[in-house]
């Protein structure tokens, strides 16, 4: 791959993260409610909420608060939650932790499925697999995280009956089976959304590069049905099918705020609702900076395996 | 000679012919019902012999490739007849036998090689797999074989082209390897289809010298499927001529050509152009002015300033010259011919003349300096119009041909508006449509009646010239020299001048006064028409004019 | 156009669609029970003649409550995708026209707002406006904005460079003629696609937040508000949650394959059926 392409697409995450950082400072800054007053209480006087206002820097005009939030990120620091008193990096740090295992254990299962649930679709056009998966991944996709997640709670998690816990966490590292006891239900909420829209795609792509004229020509050259798909049509449909799993991080981030919230899972999502419910400026900023660049660079490491996958694109 | 002792004859004299096909038909399902895409087909290839398969779009022509490959859309059904490769029938074949006849004892060779080459696996590869799967050599083995397959066809540093992949090879290079690859595993039969038509004009010459080198070295027997029929007489011995799914005509191609008896042989032959068949108006007989380009330059991809400020010596490097330096005149009434191949930048002249593109240089136009594309106004580019290649691209699909033609009247006020219904009408039967296909959209005309709506939108404005961006280039042969002849006579009635770009050099002989040759942006050769085969024509026109097969029948005769 | 109705999707969609488009209009003409009205007696039924979807924890009719919800629902998806339709297109058709800086310059802000989640985004202008109806589709409104723009955009770049626009520019027509009679009517089709299918991520947001608490509020039969308030009774009748959530679900789906046989449609080489 060309240094320059990277470089090239590395320049853009920033520029796209720094625009991220000024969309979210305007926002919060926007939330209605005197930072100070909610500290404080509605009681508090004023000299005590003036004074707290020039500790959070609230007194200065908005650029200067601006400048010295980038500056303090820059150097690692968040500032300090308003309602927990905790360094922001240690509060979002842990729930970003958790909120990863969550992603990453429902990423990987939808990925090693979907793929070639999508391509098995696409070779078998217009059988009854193929019809339903089709009717399965639009059922998918309109089935909102909430309806999914309660209704596999109540499938599999009833009181006297339940196969799994209706909520709650346990670190891996102390209990790998408790850990996995209680991923399966929000993973499992968050993949089948995933998995409708994956392996559509990569049934849709699978078809059109199946009905390219390589491949026919790969098929009168006598070639085994097994190397057309293996080695022609595969590795071409794998590179759009990537882009669209990245693309899809976007969703899984969104819908990891309302699954962790249902199944009181203590991640990036949970700890986002607190701090909206509670205004914790801070911690809503870190908490979407980070979500934004989780999905910026999930899209940047895609654009890099797409380009090693294709010739054309790596050298362009 | 009737068809029946024809095929006798041709049993007679080669007893295991490489392929024959016997009382073939083939029809779709469609919504529509049934829809017949060959019917009785009869033809056989004699080994070691070329048989060429003629037919515009639509006649069935790729249909019968499929069948004979044995790889037809679900939807195809095969109602009856023969399919004997070598005396063995393909219709019993399983889909398993097939995979191993294809490649192995038969091979394609397709009409876009940018397509039909997978772009993202090596072009060394794409040879080798071939040689691997029939051949059962080792991988080591298969390349080195394929370094050889690919060095008959005329490539120069096959070694390297091997590592390549099909994006850093042109046109002409891909070409070679897919006919490396049909030639790869030395098959009885080659089916060509089309196989120059997405390729430049030399290029495309090469290919077809390429095609009769390696059937001398090999005696492989080929169908070669063309549309072109002059072309075809280079290539092959024998030609059947297919129209709307039946064989109306076939015979040695010499004899097809001096004595043909079908109607539509007589036809297409007819429409062939032919570059000693003079079709245009007469010359103006007191040449005067009406455009002069005058330096014209268009530089893409030009340097910013910023770069031209830091980096001046760079600003002739940075990005290319889609023109560079071009000087001549277009005279009032004239058709002038422009000539090139893709790139050669014909195309951009055209856009820079109607305004579409900026340029540097000036354009004078009777004593009017214009000197920049914004400096062009509306009373400009009343006077200069342009027809487009594509009419599918070139009328707006949700606008009906009454709306589309009445804009320019409208726009530049030609005829008062109560008049306008009235001229429509006029202008359609110009171009000998109905007056009824006002009321009509793009997408319900076949593609020459379309053209057509497109020129009589240019003359609608009452142009003093116009613009013919390769206008007849993707429409049927037949229909082609059915436009060409209605461009003429709209001159003739208009007295407009013509700019006619084309990359096809025989039908440009037909009808221009002047020719202009292009190459890399860069106009190298202008004369009259008659002096088009003198001797201080520049060597790149000679090339180019070498490379074009005309085809009087008499010629062809003798080809034969 | 022509074959609309040769599809399974095509058929599924108008037929869904039909559906949830008939219970928006006359749904609370025709609901059977008042839906505020309890009935202590007759709480957490399952589906049964006299109520056909079963009561919800305070008794009330979950039919009655399903079709007195549907006006409001089908009304929060399709006015909150019109308005960022409209507000997207208006910004995506500007750059596309326009090009040079002001292109790459609403490109890249739209890039680093569309690196947000949708929900995310939508749930911070949520807490700006504060919760409710028009607050939520105003938000999800202005969520869905970059998105569109950067549909709106493409889709008047690829017309841009046909030749009946270039013949137009030739010919030296105005600017607002070649945008609005030559570009625009061939540049919609893609958005009207896109339009319809996001109505059904617009209800599967509006749904969320009234589940979240952040939409509708109580006492309304919002679908979402209503999953959330039966929560607490799903395990003793699972019909109180599993009803709306159905609901939500058929009124997603019927958009979104209308959708996407509208594309297929509209545009025979891309099928995604």
């Amino acid at each position: 791959m060309s240094w320059g392409y990277f470089i090239r697409r590395l320049l853009a995450v920033f520029l796209v993260l720094a625009i991220v950082t000024f969309a979210v400072f305007a926002i919060t800054t926007m939330l209605p409610g005197n930072a100070a007053i909610m500290i404080l209480g509605e009681y508090a006087t004023p000299d005590a909420v003036a004074a707290l206002e020039k500790q959070l820097h609230l007194d200065q005009p908005w650029y200067a608060q601006y400048l010295s939030w980038v500056a303090g990120i820059l150097h690692g620091d968040f500032g300090t939650s308003l309602r927990l008193s905790l360094p922001v990096t240690q509060v979002v740090g842990e729930a970003f932790v958790n909120s990863a295992m969550l992603g990453a254990t429902a990423l990987v299962a939808v990925t090693i499925t979907a793929i070639p649930l999508g391509a098995l679709a696409a070779l078998k056009r217009g059988t009854g697999m193929d019809l339903g998966l089709g009717l399965f991944s639009y059922l998918g996709t309109a089935l909102p995280e909430f309806v999914t997640a309660t209704l596999l709670l109540v499938f599999f998690a009833a009181p006297q009956h339940g196969l799994f816990p209706a909520g709650g966490f346990v670190a891996p590292w102390e209990d790998l089976g408790g850990f996995g006891a209680h991923v399966v239900l929000p993973a499992a909420t968050l993949g089948l959304v995933l998995m409708a829209h994956i392996s559509r795609q990569v049934r849709s792509e699978m078809s059109e590069v199946l009905s390219s004229d390589y491949i026919r020509a790969a098929r009168l050259k006598g070639l085994t049905e097994r190397r057309v798909i293996r080695r022609h049509a595969l590795p071409n449909s794998l590179a759009p099918a990537i882009a669209v799993i990245s693309l899809d991080i976007g969703y899984l981030l969104g819908g990891i705020i309302v699954v962790e919230e249902i199944f009181a899972w203590p991640g990036l999502g949970r700890l986002l609702i607190y701090a909206l419910e509670n205004r914790d400026l801070p911690v809503i900023q870190a908490v979407t900076l980070l979500l934004a660049a989780v999905y910026a660079l999930s899209n940047l490491l895609s654009d890099i395996v797409i380009a090693l996958l294709d010739p054309r694109v790596r050298y362009a | 000679m009737t068809l029946q002792t024809m095929s006798q004859d041709v049993i007679a004299t080669a007893e295991k012919p490489a392929l024959s096909i016997i009382d073939y038909s083939l029809s779709y399902k469609t919504a529509n019902g049934l829809i017949s895409a060959l019917k009785n087909i009869d033809l056989t290839i004699p080994k070691g012999k070329t048989v060429g398969l003629v037919g515009e779009s639509g006649s069935g022509k790729s249909s019968m490739a499929w069948s004979v490959m044995r790889y037809l859309p679900p939807n195809a059904v095969e109602t009856g007849g023969a399919i004997r490769l070598a005396g063995e029938e393909l219709l019993d074949q399983t889909p398993f036998q097939m995979a191993d006849i294809r490649g192995r004892r038969m091979s394609m060779v397709f009409q876009d090689p940018s397509t039909s080459l997978n772009p993202t696996i090596r072009l060394g590869e794409q040879i080798a797999e071939v040689l691997m799967r029939h051949r059962g050599l080792t991988k080591a083995q298969a390349w080195a074989e394929a370094e050889v397959a690919l060095a008959r066809t005329g490539i120069t540093r096959p070694k390297e082209m091997l590592q390549r992949f099909p994006h850093e090879a042109s046109g002409g290079e891909k070409q070679r390897v897919v006919i490396a690859t049909a030639f790869a595993c030395e098959p009885e039969l080659i089916i060509f289809d089309e196989p120059t038509t997405a390729l430049d004009i030399l290029t495309a010459r090469q290919i077809l010298d390429l095609f009769n080198q390696l059937r001398d070295e090999t005696n492989v027997s080929a169908l070669y499927i063309s549309h072109d029929l002059g072309l075809v007489s280079r290539v092959v011995d024998e030609v059947s001529v297919l129209h709307k799914g039946v064989i109306v005509e076939r015979g040695l191609v010499g004899e097809v050509f001096a004595k043909p008896s079908a109607p539509y042989t007589k036809q297409l032959i007819g429409a062939v152009p032919n570059p000693d068949r003079w079709i245009g108006v007469d010359a103006p007989t007191d040449p005067k002015t009406l455009i002069k380009l005058d330096g014209i330059g268009v530089h893409y991809g030009a340097p910013s300033k910023i770069q031209k400020m830091f980096w001046p010596e760079d600003a002739e490097k940075v990005g290319f010259w889609g023109a560079k330096d071009v000087n001549f005149e277009v005279r009032k009434g004239e058709l002038l011919g422009v000539v090139g191949e893709s790139g050669s930048g014909k195309s951009t002249i055209a856009k820079v003349l109607v305004g579409l593109q900026d340029f540097q240089g000036n354009l004078e136009i009777e004593g009017k300096t214009i000197g920049s594309r914004k400096a062009i106004d509306r009373a400009y580019r009343r006077r200069v119009q342009i027809v487009f290649q594509h009419p599918d691209a070139s009328l707006n699909p949700r606008q009906k041909i009454g709306r589309i033609i009445a804009r320019p009247l409208k726009l530049y006020g030609v005829v008062p508006r109560e008049k306008i219904k009235a001229r429509i009408a006029e202008l359609l039967e110009m171009v000998r449509l109905p007056a009824e296909y006002a009321d009509r959209y793009p997408h319900q005309l076949s593609g020459g009646e379309k053209q057509r709506v497109a020129i009589a939108r240019a003359f609608a404005a009452e142009p003093e010239l116009v613009i013919c961006d390769e206008v007849t280039a993707a429409l049927d042969v037949s229909v082609q020299a059915a436009v060409a002849e209605l461009l003429v006579k709209l001159q003739k009635d208009t007295g407009a001048a013509c700019v006619f770009i084309t990359h096809d050099l025989n039908l440009i002989r037909q009808l221009a006064h002047r020719i202009a040759v292009m190459h890399h942006g860069k106009l190298v050769d202008f004369f009259d028409r008659p002096d088009a085969r003198s001797q201080d024509r520049d060597p790149y026109t000679k090339a180019l004019l070498d490379a074009v097969p005309v085809h009087t029948p008499v010629e062809a005769f003798e080809i034969a | 156009m022509r074959n609309f109705f040769s599809s399974p999707t095509a058929i599924m969609g108008t037929a869904l669609l039909s559906i949830v488009l008939f219970a928006a209009i006359f749904g609370p003409m025709i609901a059977p029970y008042d839906p505020q009205a309890f009935d202590p007696l007759n709480r957490l039924q399952g589906p049964s003649l006299t109520h056909l979807f079963g009561t919800d924890q305070f008794g009330r009719d979950l039919l009655s409550r399903i079709l007195t919800g549907a006006p409001s629902t089908v009304a929060f998806g399709v006015g909150a995708t019109l308005l960022g339709v409209g507000i997207g297109s208006i910004i995506g058709v500007v750059a596309g026209v326009s090009g040079g800086w002001v292109d790459s310059t609403i490109m890249r802000i739209l890039d680093g707002l569309l690196a947000v989640p949708d929900l995310l985004f939508t749930l911070l202008i949520v807490t700006i406006l504060g919760g409710g109806m028009e607050h939520a589709m105003l938000a999800v409104s202005i969520a869905f904005a970059p998105g569109m723009a950067r549909i709106a955009r493409s889709a008047v770049l690829s017309v841009r460079t046909r030749d009946y626009v270039r013949a137009a520019v030739a010919r030296g027509e105005s600017g607002v003629y070649i945008v609005t009679c030559e570009v625009l009517p061939n540049a919609l089709s893609p958005i009207v696609v896109e339009a319809t299918i996001r109505v059904s991520f617009a209800i599967m947001i509006g749904a969320t937040l009234g589940f979240l608490g952040l939409g509708a509020q109580p006492p309304s039969t919002e679908w979402g508000l209503m999953v959330a308030e039966a929560r607490q009774f799903m395990f003793r009748n699972p019909w109180c949650v599993a009803i709306p959530g159905i609901s939500i679900a058929i009124a997603a789906l019927g958009f979104n394959l209308f959708g996407d046989a509208l594309r297929d449609a509209l545009d025979p080489k891309r099928s995604h059926g």
